[in-house]
């Protein structure tokens, strides 16, 4: 629309054959139109259409007739003067109007008109326009319709669900023009491509060609700083080229993001408070800081920002996504997902409401409905992994192992960087009694977190070290495990399953007094523990059969009034000898081995930890 | 081991001077009171007011207003502006400032949102304490902290459970600034036995032997405490009323009730409005059941700060010993509801529960009583008590045997455990617990008998003979007259010389028995056993086989209860026994 709107004074100049008045009520229309009076405007561009019979003002009659939405009316006017065949404006004018009446195929037919000359060849496609319509120029010059064209085929494509050649005609569009934002943009939000082919993309774009050498750098970077994130956690450093821009809400707004997928939310939170103070409904920025909001269960101002949004863009999906993430916050299932389903009808290629639709299911263990909606998000955002994760942890939860490897491992093929991933894999071969791969893809992981994260691990990774001080332990490296285990509780103090945890790999060092300290620990976080009961009976009796009967008791009972003679000595000590002892602690070993797998074997990351987390983007 | 080294008084002085005001600026209000009171009760001459003077740096200028208002802010309890006034300021009193009211206000939230002080408060809410971990851990790591900022950090690891980290962070900060008394405090708190405390690297200064004395005082060695604050008493610090105090306190800990409430006294008289350490001094009238003092005491606090931790544990102790139970409670939970780290309230709460025979309430509030104090060997016993009675010994065990290692030498622990042995059957741990209580000095002597019950079920005879016979001899002693065991030991003994063929000690023994009503049937059909059998045995018996020495008979009662069957006794060889 920008392109159209700032054309019309190098239009005026050009027709002025006709008499004065035809001039004057054209500047009186293009000014009309400049002021947003569009019924001023239709009033006269009909009056000139009538007077002069140019197609330039028959295409602006048509123009006001689309700002007032009238777009039949505009279709008729440009058809029935058969203008479409010969002028690309007028075609293109027409497709929009059907596009916005949701008339697809008819969008497409008008252009495929257009089109025939343009798939002829591709590589063409610069100069097919005037060559097929060699009289546009003359009358028209909307510059860069073709690309423009390409952007609403893509547009019309994806809304027809077709997303391959969708991000075809994208790519396309973006490879006309570079500064195509627009395109850009939707081929990054709806994660069309994945992290591989959108860097491909960048690279293969022609900067050098179109942009003048020093925009050429700080287009790329700007494009590159909005490229997706989740596939792995990275640096939050800006880089040089952007540093005139350091100020721009958009470009913090990606540093936000970046935090955002490190797991870094206070931060993140920071600036995204920061940037929504200055511009309370940045598009870009309101999914990030709702993603926040949800993580750090800051209901209160979700509440109110939904409210808001709900009031002021009650026909934004993001505004309903708001909504349904308050509610699923605060565990009204129901309600979430009538609010997510609205927000997925308002539009269709949402991920976020998708993935929270399917969050909701999971969380109540309806494990078939939930993986329904990841299938369909995964449909939606092909470049993106996280559908396939949690189609994958639906499957995990579901006890399909095989099919959740297999979908891990799709996931790790699109992302194959993200310790995400890694993660569940690892839980996956801890479920198959596989430690040795366990650990190394924990490690794995580990290792990709602590590359991003400056001293502390965020708090998310608790869980992470957990898992790997469990796999230590079955491996029987205990003081690693332990190790590991004390790191999840620094991450994360007083967590039930930690101190269990703890408090198990103590009882199978020997470490008994330790032991039940901690299960201690863990019973008075987490009441209903089996598992820490059984256990702290278990080793409360080995301590006791270990330790002496009281502190100091070392003497032999001896009545001083006995004559020597009469003097029998009890040998405590010989009864409580070493055969004994060695059978307590045997039998409490062995009932370990028996408990052992059942509490930890479920130890992945559980829905609730991954949920969430990465509905960031809208 | 025990030393302290030599007060240089005037440094002590001015110490304590520039301590008060330090920590009062950074509004640590209760180790400037500390410090304030212990100046006062110091009376050397210095230069205050030179003292008062301080070199600020100069962006602690610039932060001036912000940080000023913020004072004010927090005297008056506004934690959350006094955050706001100062997020922008970066000099170290401010931003101690800030950070500590931010970890003001979380408390004040946390403890206004606490539903009930008996509700176990499930959700745990420490968003704000992670923030200010992190925040404090990435300033650590680059050295930026000072003594308090350290006491600071360290306090929120405590309260993340951290605590080994914790106790290395105090340490720290002792070291950086050994004057914060409050950083004393909280690591006193977190050690957990004398290793732990002589592993410590602290640092040479005088406020450290109080810190020893304290920890000393916690981990019940009560000697080298008392030592440390009488040296502290005779340099100077005679009339402070903290030290006063903890003597007192430490004097209730060693159970010598007459000693340490003659101190409280004298301490009334010297502080007459004190608060703090009062409900101890309930404790002590408690046991001495003087329910007038007690009222008058409970009257009193409830006069000077009716909404104070000490005053309501006080009134609970008083209703307690009138036995209304429901209103002690509600007292004990008013304290709670004021300060919900208040251990003693937890045990005392406890307590009441089990009196009232809630025991899954007095479970719940002993348990938090360990959350808050591992150290605290009331709770313990009293969840081993609580457990007893749900009747799983297994875990009554352990708690009795944690109770037990936090105070080795009390004999009730002991015989506690023996019992618990006893229930578990393994019985030859619960003779060696019997044993270590009865010498230990076992106040109600039941100890002894327990073990020679223990050996007679065991079928030791000889140990059960011996240890029925010292039982007698030390209720004798002790002039104790339970009758029920008295009888069941002569009892005992008699079958046992019966089997033996002794029969003039089988004789006395059933004579003793025919004393008490509850064995007395029993008694007369022995008597006339003995006789028969005796008569029996004699001619086949070579007469003085060994004669005894007298030692181990139950001597003391034959001079005395020389009565009619006497007479019959001269007939029969004395002292005849049989060795098998």
């Amino acid at each position: 629309m920008a392109t159209q709107e700032g054309t019309p004074k190098e239009n005026e100049s050009k027709n002025v054959s006709q008499p004065l008045c035809l001039s004057t009520l054209r500047s009186r229309v293009r000014a009309y139109i400049d002021k947003h009076q569009y019924d001023s405007a239709i009033f006269w561009a009909d009056k000139l259409a009538t007077l002069s019979d140019a197609v330039e003002d028959i295409f602006w009659y048509a123009q006001t007739m689309y700002y007032t939405g009238q777009y039949h009316r505009a279709i008729h006017l440009i058809t029935s003067q058969k203008l479409d065949k010969n002028y690309a404006a007028c075609r293109y004018l027409a497709a929009k109007c059907h596009y916005e009446c949701k008339e697809w195929q008819e969008a497409l037919n008008i252009l495929d008109l257009l089109d025939m000359s343009f798939t002829r060849s591709t590589s063409a496609m610069n100069t097919s326009l005037s060559e097929s319509v060699p009289d546009s120029e003359l009358t028209l010059s909307i510059p860069n319709c073709e690309n423009s064209i390409c952007l609403l085929r893509g547009k019309i494509y994806e809304a027809m669900d077709n997303r391959g050649l969708a991000s075809d005609y994208y790519r396309e569009a973006l490879r006309l023009d570079v500064y195509c934002f627009e395109a850009f943009e939707l081929l990054v939000n709806h994660h069309m491509l994945t992290a591989k082919e959108e860097h491909e993309l960048i690279s293969s774009l022609p900067f050098a060609s179109q942009c003048p050498p020093e925009e050429a750098d700080i287009v790329k970077e700007l494009y590159q700083s909005r490229l997706k994130k989740y596939d792995c956690p990275g640096k939050t450093d800006l880089s040089p080229a952007l540093i005139p821009l350091k100020n721009n809400l958009d470009v913090i707004v990606s540093t936000a993001e970046q935090h955002l997928y490190n797991c870094d939310f206070r931060a993140a939170y920071k600036i995204t408070s920061k940037v929504l103070s200055k511009d309370p409904y940045n598009s870009h920025c309101l999914p990030i800081h709702i993603a926040i909001l949800v993580e750090l269960k800051n209901s209160n101002a979700l509440f109110y920002l939904a409210h808001k949004l709900v009031d002021y863009y009650p026909d934004k999906s993001i505004s309903w996504f708001a909504v349904g993430c308050y509610y699923m916050l605060t565990e009204n299932f129901l309600p979430a997902r009538w609010f997510l389903s609205k927000a997925t009808n308002l539009e269709r290629a949402h991920g976020p409401s998708w993935l929270a639709f399917g969050h909701t299911f999971g969380v109540n263990k309806d494990h078939d409905q939930a993986m329904a909606a990841y299938f369909t998000a995964s449909q939606i955002m092909r470049g993106c992994h996280l559908p396939v994760l949690y189609i994958g942890l639906e499957y995990g939860l579901t006890n399909n192992p095989k099919l959740a490897e297999r979908f891990f491992s799709q996931a790790l093929s699109i992302a194959p960087q993200d310790p995400f991933v890694l993660h569940e894999m690892g839980v996956i071969a801890f479920g198959n009694t596989n430690y040795e791969e366990a650990e190394s893809h924990f490690l794995k992981a580990l290792d990709r977190v602590r590359e991003v994260s400056r001293e502390m691990l965020p708090e998310r990774w608790e869980s992470l070290l957990n898992n790997l001080g469990h796999v230590s332990r079955k491996l029987g490296k205990y003081e690693e495990a332990l190790e590991y285990h004390k790191q999840a509780e620094i991450l994360c103090p007083q967590t039930a399953s930690t101190y269990s945890a703890i408090g198990y790999v103590h009882a199978l060092m020997g470490n008994h007094s330790e032991a039940v300290n901690y299960f201690h620990k863990a019973l008075g976080l987490r009441k209903d523990d089996t598992f820490s009961t059984t256990m702290l009976t278990n080793s409360m009796d080995a301590l006791m059969s270990e330790i002496t009967a009281c502190d100091g008791a070392d003497e032999d009972p001896h009545f001083q009034n006995l004559s020597k003679s009469q003097r029998k000595r009890v040998k405590l000590t010989d009864l409580f000898g070493n055969i004994t002892k060695d059978e307590t602690i045997d039998d409490s070993k062995a009932s370990f081995d028996t408990t052992d797998h059942e509490p930890f074997a479920e130890s992945s990351l559980s829905m609730e930890e991954v949920e969430m987390e990465e509905c960031s983007t809208s | 081991m025990v030393d302290v080294p030599s007060l240089d008084l005037k440094q002590v002085k001015s110490d304590l001077i520039i301590a008060q005001r330090e920590c009062y600026e950074r509004r640590l209000v209760h180790a400037a009171k500390w410090s304030a009171e212990m100046s006062r009760a110091l009376v050397v001459k210095v230069d205050s007011r030179s003292l008062q003077q301080v070199d600020e740096p100069d962006e602690f200028w610039t932060d001036y207003d912000s940080y000023v208002l913020a004072k004010s802010y927090f005297d008056v309890k506004e934690f959350d502006r006094a955050v706001h006034v100062l997020r922008e300021c970066n000099s170290p009193k401010p931003y101690f400032l800030r950070l500590y009211s931010l970890y003001m206000s979380d408390q004040k939230r946390k403890a206004d949102n606490m539903p009930d002080s008996n509700a176990q408060s499930e959700v745990f809410d420490n968003e704000i304490l992670k923030i200010l971990q992190s925040e404090l851990s990435e300033k650590h790591s680059k050295k930026e902290l000072d003594g308090f900022g350290l006491y600071l950090y360290g306090v929120v690891l405590a309260k993340l459970d951290l605590h080994y980290m914790a106790i290395e962070i105090f340490v720290e900060s002792v070291t950086k600034e050994p004057l914060n008394w409050a950083a004393w405090m909280e690591l006193a708190r977190h050690i957990a036995d004398k290793e732990s405390l002589l592993s410590l690297q602290l640092p040479q200064h005088w406020i450290r032997s109080l810190f020893m004395a304290k920890v000393y005082m916690e981990l019940q060695l009560h000697e080298d405490a008392l030592s440390i604050y009488r040296t502290f008493m005779d340099r100077g610090f005679g009339e402070s009323s903290y030290i006063v105090a903890q003597v007192a306190v430490t004097y209730h800990d060693m159970r010598d009730v007459d000693l340490a409430v003659q101190t409280f006294k004298s301490l009334e008289v010297m502080d007459p409005y004190r608060i703090e350490n009062m409900d101890i001094y309930s404790n002590l009238l408690y046991v001495k059941e003087k329910k007038s003092e007690l009222a008058h005491l409970a009257h009193k606090c409830c006069t000077v700060n009716k909404y104070c931790v000490e005053t309501c544990c006080v009134i609970g102790n008083y209703y307690s010993l009138r036995s209304q139970h429901e209103k002690s409670i509600l007292y004990f939970q008013r304290a709670l509801k004021l300060n919900s780290n208040y251990i003693s309230a937890w045990t005392l709460m406890g307590h009441e529960y089990m009196e009232m025979k809630n025991t899954s309430a007095a479970i719940q509030a002993y348990r938090r009583s360990i959350e808050v104090d591992k150290r605290d060997y009331r709770a313990w016993y009293g969840l081993g008590q609580t457990y007893e009675i749900l009747k799983m010994p297994s875990y009554s065990l352990y708690y009795y045997r944690k109770a037990q290692t936090l105070k080795p030498n009390d004999s009730r622990m002991v015989i506690a455990l023996g019992e618990c042995y006893q229930k578990v059957e393994r019985l030859q741990e619960a003779k060696k617990c019997f044993w270590k209580a009865h010498c230990l000095g076992d106040a109600e002597e039941i100890a002894l008998f327990k073990l020679a019950n223990l050996y007679a079920t065991l079928g030791e005879k000889e140990q059960a003979r011996q240890a029925y016979t010292e039982y007698i001899n030390q209720a004798d002693r002790m002039l104790i007259h339970n009758h029920e065991d008295l009888s069941r030991a002569y009892l005992y003994l008699a079958n046992y010389y019966i089997d033996h063929k002794n029969w003039d000690e089988a004789y006395t023994a059933a004579q003793k028995c025919t004393e008490f009503t509850e064995t007395r049937e029993e008694a007369k059909g022995l008597l006339r056993t003995i006789q028969t059998r005796r008569l029996h045995d004699v001619p086949i018996t070579p007469g003085g086989m060994s004669i005894d020495d007298s030692m181990d008979s139950i001597a003391p009662t034959d001079q005395f209860n020389a009565g009619a069957p006497r007479a019959f006794d001269r007939v029969t060889p004395v002292n005849l026994k049989f060795t098998p």
